[in-house]
């Protein structure tokens, strides 16, 4: 059986962070906009995790922890503030929410 | 000393500040305000020309200060000053007081007397100043105030113009004024009247023809003489005491004044040229007087006249007598001057004279006061007039035929244009109903046309005066005194007056409402009429040659500056602005592409992927 070496995990984690990121772009929906910003977080998470591993130290987890603490509260606020758009607007559509243009 | 002259300086000042902020609607209170404010200065005047014991008197400070260059503010009170000072605050008061009558029923009347406080104070500012900078920004002082007073009848078109012409034929003159002024400050370093002259001593080479002429731009200007005569006359929209005041006695004496300030810097050449200048406008203007038909413009015209007098005799070397004949020609003029503002005045603001006559029997004291003043001015023997303006021609025999050629004729051309004006005006039979029911006027004006009438008969009289106010003009009065011809140039003095007195008499004895003249000999007063046509050639110069270049110009600055460079940039600007509102479509999924492709473009960047 094949060993896992770093590159896949590289390979993963780019894959993960194209998948999040075209879910940002394509998707209308703010919530699931949301979860694709998480996906492109992890996405990084993974590769950090793997370069710890690699390089013998624990920088890299280091800031893995730091990101998911920071994902959690900007989910946390995100959230909050889409629930407070949904009560206002009564919509989580992206387009409906363009104040500045239209 | 210098609390005085500060006083004499700021008191009008105040005056006039005063009068703008409080007294806008009290016209009464200010002009009674005005005229203590000119009996102030008269009383500071007498004691600063009495309590210097006939020494200069010098004072300065620094006015401002930027980098290296000083700009001082200082008093000169030497003997010129002295004796302008008597002129300004003597005539300067009796005009004061004139005004009291001749302006009651106006309606502006805070307006005029506070125009004539900031008058008294810019006039006083040249007369005291120390150097070129300041006798340069007072000299735009009078100019302003010269400005305000002459529009001050504002809503008739004649004083709007008039004033805008005077105000700016002598920003013309001011200008070569001050190239004058940058001139000498670059060959000299400094401005200060006392060092120009200490350093011209020094070095006699320093000066030249050009820098006196540059700075006899201003004397052009003020004096109204050729070829920037053209405003005086027109100037006369103005009240008839301003007239008196500012564009008789005392401001356009300013610019003879301020050739005797600089006397040192004139070479031959251009002593000679002044003379000639001088002596022509003598010529030049008695023959415009002859054919006016407005009371005022012959006045003026004789002014012109009369200024070219001084300035022949400074350009013959006599400042002296220039000043002597500035002082007597102050009473002289201010008198008829007066005396028409009085005859106006009592036939309810008509000017023409042919439309007055007979005016003798219903005006006396107006009448023969103004009889003075023509007499003196005409030269007859042994009134003020005498004096000045035959040492003046005397001058002129002995040293410069031609001058002398002018100035004669002017002579007995100012003989007969003023005597016309006086029996048309006074003689014969009224020849309209304003005329016929005109009356004198009360003490106000009639007593300063009496002070002023004396010292128009004894003004010429030098040894009469305190030697504090003389002492400027006897050193030349001893030089022509010394002079030959005396008897001779007394005989042809007598022969000039007598000749243009007779002349007007026979002329003009008997008129109707036409000009004799015009009808006997049509070529030459058409002629005279024309004033030679200078004001259809400036008129001409304007719309032809400066009105098509400003409007070139202006087609170039809309090209080149506001087409090209201003709209230009903003065009490229607002063409930038363009491509980036493209990118601008408010859909969130594109910000966040542009974003990230923009992030991915810079580490592409900086990991050297382009080659760099």
């Amino acid at each position: 059986m094949e060993t896992v070496t770093p590159q896949h995990f590289l390979v993963l984690s780019f894959l993960l962070f194209a998948v999040g990121f075209l879910g940002v772009v394509i998707r209308r929906n703010l919530l699931l906009v949301l979860m694709s910003l998480e996906l492109m977080l992890n996405g990084v998470n993974v590769a950090l995790v793997s370069f710890s591993r690699t390089s013998l130290n624990l920088d890299g987890s280091l800031f893995v922890f730091f990101i998911m603490t920071v994902a959690a509260t900007e989910v946390a606020v995100g959230l909050a503030l889409l629930v407070a758009l949904y009560k206002k607007r009564q919509s989580v559509f992206s387009e409906d929410i363009s104040l500045l243009k239209n | 000393m210098e609390t005085v002259a500060f006083s004499i300086l700021l008191l009008p000042l105040l005056s006039a500040l005063i009068t703008l902020l409080f007294l806008r609607k009290s016209g009464n209170i200010a002009s009674l305000l005005s005229v203590a404010t000119s009996g102030g200065i008269l009383v500071f005047a007498l004691y600063l020309i009495f309590n210097g014991e006939n020494e200069v008197f010098t004072w300065q400070t620094t006015w401002m200060k930027m980098a290296g260059w000083e700009l001082s503010f200082g008093f000169l009170i030497d003997a010129p000053a002295r004796l302008l000072l008597f002129v300004v605050s003597f005539v300067g008061f009796l005009i004061h007081v004139f005004s009291l009558g001749y302006m009651a029923d106006d309606e502006a009347k805070s307006r005029y007397f506070g125009g004539l406080s900031i008058f008294m104070f810019s006039m006083i500012g040249i007369t005291v100043a120390d150097n070129l900078i300041m006798i340069f920004v007072f000299w735009e002082l009078v100019g302003f105030s010269s400005y305000l007073l002459i529009a001050h009848y504002l809503t008739t078109d004649e004083a709007a113009q008039a004033s805008k012409k005077a105000f700016i034929v002598n920003r013309v003159g001011d200008f070569g004024f001050l190239i004058g002024i940058v001139l000498t400050y670059w060959a000299f370093g400094t401005v200060n009247l006392l060092e120009l002259a200490d350093l011209v001593d020094f070095d006699p080479s320093l000066i030249s023809t050009f820098l006196g002429l540059a700075l006899a731009c201003g004397f052009i200007g003020k004096s109204a003489q050729f070829p920037l005569h053209v405003w005086l006359p027109d100037a006369m929209a103005g009240p008839t005491p301003v007239s008196a005041l500012i564009h008789a006695a005392t401001m356009v004496a300013a610019g003879i004044y301020l050739l005797l300030r600089i006397d040192f810097m004139f070479t031959e050449h251009a002593l000679s040229l002044l003379a000639i200048l001088g002596a022509g406008m003598g010529l030049y203007a008695g023959f415009c007087a002859l054919v006016q038909r407005d009371i005022k413009k012959i006045l003026a015209y004789s002014t012109l006249s009369q200024l070219g007098y001084m300035a022949a005799a400074f350009g013959l070397g006599m400042p002296g007598i220039a000043l002597f004949h500035l002082m007597t020609h102050a009473f002289f003029k201010a008198l008829m001057f007066l005396g028409s503002g009085s005859v106006i005045h009592a036939c309810h603001h008509e000017q023409d004279i042919f439309k007055y006559g007979g005016l003798r029997k219903k005006m006396p004291i107006t009448a023969i006061t103004f009889l003075i003043g023509v007499l003196a001015i005409c030269g007859v023997n042994f009134l003020s007039g005498y004096f000045s303006k035959d040492a003046i021609l005397l001058t002129a025999y002995n040293e410069n035929m031609p001058v002398f050629i002018l100035l004669y004729a002017g002579a007995i051309l100012t003989a007969l244009y003023m005597f016309r004006l006086y029996f048309i005006t006074f003689e014969g039979l009224a020849r309209s109903d304003k005329a016929a029911h005109a009356h004198e006027n009360g003490a106000l004006m009639t007593g300063p046309l009496l002070l002023l009438s004396i010292l128009a008969v004894v003004g010429g009289y030098h040894s009469l005066y305190p030697f504090a106010i003389v002492e400027s003009i006897l050193p030349d009065i001893e030089l022509v005194a010394a002079m030959p011809n005396h008897l001779w140039m007394i005989v042809l003095g007598t022969f000039a007056w007598i000749v243009g007195a007779i002349t007007a008499r026979n002329f003009y004895g008997r008129v109707g409402d036409v000009d004799p003249l015009s009808e006997k000999f049509p070529t030459f007063f058409s002629l005279c009429k024309s004033k030679l046509f200078f004001d259809q050639m400036y008129g001409f110069y304007i719309k032809k040659i400066q009105d098509p270049m400003a409007r070139f110009l202006e087609v170039m600055e809309l090209l080149f500056i506001s087409g090209l460079m201003v709209r230009g940039s903003a065009g490229v600007a607002a063409l930038l602005g363009m491509l980036g509102k493209v990118c601008y479509i408010g859909k969130i999924h594109a910000y966040t592409f542009w974003f990230v492709a923009g992030t991915i473009g810079f580490l592409a960047y900086a990991s050297g992927i382009f080659g760099n």
